[in-house]
């Protein structure tokens, strides 16, 4: 029905659009907007006599729609479709490289002007895709498909890297911008935080993309990293939510056993500094037992 | 939903629309195809009412003038129930189009909007370059958009405490939509994580406010502004393998110092001071609080 509302307006504006036409706008199979359009003809006011009818001519492969005045007018959107449409473009209009003045930045205008909202003033979406030579050069050699040669921070592993990597994507996640590759350090797909590549070089080595679009799933942990068992306090229980856990046992007084793969050893300190005195590492292998109290150690130091 | 059905909810709508006056029940009675049958009917007729204000279409009860006693009435404003237009070309609902169909928020489908303004265009379509994950929504993310429009106060449960706020901007920042607005009982502008906000948020009755003066869109949020404690401004050193990662999370703006070996001094509002240890923990030993001592002493103590 919401369709109807949407497309007889439109139709009512035009002057005899094709029936393909209206099918590809309104998302409907020839059938499907028969059968809307059979039902039009039945729609009207008291006293629903042929001419108070809305009048519905089909005419080979044109529709025309006239007296249909009280639907003059889609339905106003709802906030819901409000929110989806001016997001999506405020998006789009912060990417690098958009067009203040083109079409995108001139329809989120009229339609804020008539929502009666300043969508540049109430609205602002930051997909964490800031403009950065290394960004340009990412994008070049995925579309041109060559390989490039990364100097990369590893935030898991805490050292700076050198790599060449064959990139097949760029893709925007949680405000994160990350670069979805072949890495030839590694000798298998890796994904990259494009923030934590500090130069970008373009190589004129060519390869040929993967057959099947490559997913940008989020972090999996390798079968071979090493397992490690902690207590959580009550109030680190998000722990068992925001990170992949292998299994989980509630402890007395509201706290968590969890099992964790361990991708990276600084990642491991991070965790444990920032959980202090809320988290216990009760089982693992030796480096990571006490991960935590020398990551401690090394951040005192400073402060003596 | 039967073609019967379809027609006869169109109808009602082309009939509330085009009313004057509300009309009573009775009256619709007469005029679509119900059941003769009194309970029959108005079983029916609650159907389709809740039926159309599902659908977004404002449907008011309001007394019949001149019934003593009053009896209710039924219509559907057209200035509450059309869109105006906007004036949309072409190219502006494909470049809207595009944008919608390379950003979407969760669960908060764009197409229906789009076949309000006009339909979905496929004109002047290019690639962005860049993937982006859909954004994830929020229960409150349409019902504040809705306030930030009309600027209108809610009332909502933060941090365990209720507050009066006047909505002034939503912003998406690293995978998280945040409020701004100006909070009544602290007399003071603050931002809120909208996944913190405890409940459903509430809309005020009350008038709406003025535009504030004085808000700096687009600033990027931390945690550690995100709390309810007195405000400190800490200085933290950061190492230069990490200062350029925590320049670009945090934006230039925040850097007070730069050395030559490039480390930098940023300085942070805090309100938040557990979130802006967490914060200066995932430095690991490369990053160090300068000041307040107070700070210094608590990530110390938290260590030890």
């Amino acid at each position: 029905m919401q369709r109807l509302l949407s497309m007889v307006p439109w139709i009512a504006s035009q002057d005899g659009p094709a029936l393909a036409e209206v099918c590809a706008r309104f998302d409907l199979t020839p059938q499907e907007l028969a059968d809307d359009l059979d039902v039009m003809w039945l729609v009207g006011l008291p006293p629903y006599t042929p001419d108070a009818l809305i009048d519905v001519v089909q005419e080979g492969d044109r529709v025309w729609i006239h007296f249909a005045d009280v639907f003059d007018a889609p339905q106003r959107l709802t906030p819901d479709q409000a929110v989806a449409l001016l997001t999506a473009g405020a998006s789009v209009l912060a990417l690098p490289g958009a067009d203040d003045g083109g079409a995108l930045a001139r329809g989120v205008a009229k339609l804020s002007a008539v929502l009666g909202v300043d969508a540049t003033q109430v609205l602002d979406v930051d997909l964490g895709i800031d403009a950065s030579d290394v960004l340009d050069v990412l994008r070049t050699a995925v579309t041109a498909h060559r390989r490039v040669h990364l100097d990369y921070y590893s935030y898991g592993r805490d050292v700076r890297t050198e790599r060449d990597v064959d990139p097949y994507l760029v893709h925007a996640e949680d405000g994160s911008l990350y670069l979805l590759g072949h890495c030839h350090l590694a000798g298998a797909e890796r994904r990259f935080r494009v923030d934590r590549i500090a130069s970008a070089v373009l190589l004129d080595e060519r390869f040929d993309p993967p057959a099947s679009a490559p997913v940008a799933g989020i972090f999996q942990p390798d079968t071979d990293d090493p397992r490690v068992v902690l207590d959580l306090a009550a109030s680190a229980a998000w722990v068992a939510e925001a990170y992949p856990v292998e299994s989980v046992e509630p402890l007395a007084g509201g706290g968590l056993r969890v099992r964790l793969a361990i991708a990276g050893e600084a990642w491991f300190e991070r965790l444990l500094v920032g959980l202090g005195p809320q988290a216990v590492v009760v089982e693992g292998p030796s480096p990571l037992r006490d991960a935590g109290r020398r990551a401690a150690g090394r951040i005192l130091d400073r402060y003596r | 939903m039967s073609a019967q059905k379809l027609e006869r909810l169109l109808n009602l709508t082309a009939l509330l629309l085009d009313a004057r006056r509300p009309l009573t029940a009775e009256q619709i009675q007469r005029q679509l195809e119900y059941p003769e049958e009194r309970v029959a009917f108005r079983r029916a007729f609650e159907r389709d009412k809740d039926e159309l204000r599902a659908m977004g279409i404002p449907l008011r009860v309001e007394k019949v003038p001149g019934t003593i006693p009053a009896v209710d009435g039924y219509r559907i404003p057209r200035e509450e129930y059309a869109l105006r237009d906007p004036g949309l070309t072409t190219e502006e609902l494909g470049a809207l189009y595009l944008a919608a169909s390379a950003v979407q928020v969760e669960g908060l489908p764009a197409t229906e909007g789009l076949l309000k303004l006009g339909g979905l265009v496929t004109e002047g379509s290019r690639d962005l370059g860049v993937h982006v994950a859909p954004l994830p929504s929020d229960p409150n993310l349409a019902r504040l958009f809705g306030a930030v429009s009309s600027r209108t106060p809610v009332r909502l449960r933060y941090h365990d405490q209720e507050r009066t706020i006047d909505p002034y901007r939503l912003e998406f920042q690293r995978g998280h939509w945040y409020l701004t607005g100006y909070d009544h009982l602290r007399d003071e502008e603050r931002n809120y994580r909208l996944d913190r906000i405890q409940a459903e948020v509430e809309v005020c009755d009350g008038p709406a406010f003025d535009p504030p003066a004085t808000t700096v869109p687009g600033r990027a949020r931390g945690a550690w502004e995100l709390g309810g404690e007195d405000s400190v401004r800490a200085r933290v050193r950061i190492d230069g393998p990490q200062a350029s990662w925590a320049v670009q999370h945090l934006g230039p703006d925040h850097v007070i110092e730069e050395t030559a070996e490039g480390s930098v001094v940023v300085e942070l509002p805090v309100t938040n001071r557990a979130a802006f240890r967490s914060f200066v923990l995932s430095f690991l030993e490369h990053a160090e609080i300068l000041d307040p001592p107070e700070l210094r002493d608590d990530l110390v103590a938290w260590l030890s």
